[in-house]
């Protein structure tokens, strides 16, 4: 067999073979990606409706079909909000977003009529420190904002007492703040998203 | 012999030759995703996968790649493999796929994976890479694990998301940030070195 470096081994061939090979490879992730695109597109949704259910105070079964059924009873799609019939009147959802210490941290607030309550909040996402700030995605952090009024301050955790305070996470101080900045904007954006004010 | 050969290569990289307290390969990953058990098991079980399928695949075409660009093909390959294991993760687990965030997609660059390709997989026959590739998953696999585990339990007070020290336990938090990562790696490399290898060595 001919050893020498001839102009197809050096330039056709190699350049042929990654031709193929990323031919291949392309082919194999885009026919997987496709067979599930279906499954990972209702689970974003899922993901999405259960945090517009949370800051709605709106209980659910925590299941795909749960959420499914709670939302289309419980919750009214209006234009960039959501609205829900909560004890005391209208309560109204709005995302927000904003900058974390790493990277967006988009949430679902829900708030009572007069648009400073807060009836619930819920994460969408976030990319905080995992077991630090990650930790506002927590059902006890979350939950605080429950039935309190905006604007917040944030103290030591475990030690939030009066109507305007909650927890801060020990450990997460940085996050914290992006997260009360977020909060305490809400009240705003409700208004103008809501009133167009 | 062959029995033999297969031992070895599996054997091999669980202890002498780990990946990790040996090599001191992968340590990008065992700093970022050791903070918690549970995401740890799907990230190992992630690389096992990639590392035995990756040096399979490749050294069932290994006397085929053109030598100046068999690192493009195995990069190729690997991160076919990786994305694979991303989409189904999205998928079928959702939950723990946003909790992994980008640690998954980071796979591809884990030393361990091209590692094995280029030592081993590209001299060797098929099926003795895909055992290979395992074992060199498993010993990486145990050892994030151990770390996990003093990582969790210290930091948290939790082992597997539940909660084992009482209240009277105060979270080191240093421990789930990356410093804690460095500090009980390089004490768990520190105790095997000088006990377990230090006594291999003199045999």
């Amino acid at each position: 067999m001919n050893t020498q470096p001839t102009f197809y081994r050096e330039r056709i061939y190699p350049l042929l073979f990654m031709f193929i090979v990323t031919f291949l490879c392309i082919l194999l992730t885009a026919g997987i990606y496709l067979l599930t695109q279906d499954k990972a597109t209702a689970n974003e949704l899922s993901f999405t409706r259960r945090a517009i259910l949370q800051a709605g105070g709106v209980s659910f079964e925590n299941t795909t079909a749960g959420i499914e059924l709670a939302f289309n009873e419980k919750i009214a799609v209006e234009d960039g909000y959501y609205t829900t019939q909560g004890p005391d009147g209208t309560r109204y959802i709005i995302p927000l977003q904003g900058p974390g210490l790493w990277g967006t941290i988009a949430l679902m607030v829900g708030m009572e009529e007069d648009l400073r309550t807060f009836s619930g909040l819920a994460i969408v996402s976030q990319n905080e420190t995992p077991g630090l700030g990650a930790r506002i995605e927590e059902s006890w952090f979350t939950a605080q904002f429950k039935g309190k009024t905006a604007p917040f301050k944030m103290v030591e955790e475990g030690t939030a007492s009066a109507q305007n305070e909650v927890d801060a996470i020990t450990g997460a101080t940085r996050t914290s703040e992006y997260f009360l900045n977020l909060t305490n904007r809400a009240a705003d954006d409700a208004k103008r998203i809501i009133r167009g004010e | 012999m062959a029995k033999n050969t297969l031992r070895k290569t599996f054997m091999e990289p669980l202890g002498k030759n780990n990946p990790v307290f040996v090599q001191i390969l992968g340590i990008c990953s065992t700093l970022a995703v050791t903070n918690k058990l549970q995401n740890t098991l799907v990230m190992t079980l992630g690389v096992m996968f990639t590392t035995a399928l990756s040096s399979f695949t490749l050294s069932l075409i290994r006397n085929h790649i053109p030598s100046r660009i068999r690192m493009m093909v195995e990069t190729m390959i690997i991160a076919t493999f990786v994305i694979i294991v991303d989409i189904v993760l999205k998928a079928f687990y959702p939950e723990m796929w946003k909790q992994l965030g980008p640690y998954v997609g980071l796979i591809i660059t884990n030393c361990i994976i091209m590692g094995r390709v280029e030592a081993f997989a590209l001299q060797n026959k098929p099926m003795l890479s895909l055992v290979d590739g395992l074992a060199s998953g498993l010993g990486y696999a145990y050892v994030l694990l151990a770390i996990a585990f003093v990582r969790e339990l210290l930091g948290t007070g939790s082992l597997w998301g539940y909660r084992i020290l009482g209240s009277w336990w105060t979270n080191w938090s240093i421990m789930i940030m990356p410093p804690g990562g460095f500090f009980v790696l390089a004490i768990l490399i520190w105790i095997i070195r000088e006990t377990i290898m230090k006594e291999a060595k003199h045999d």
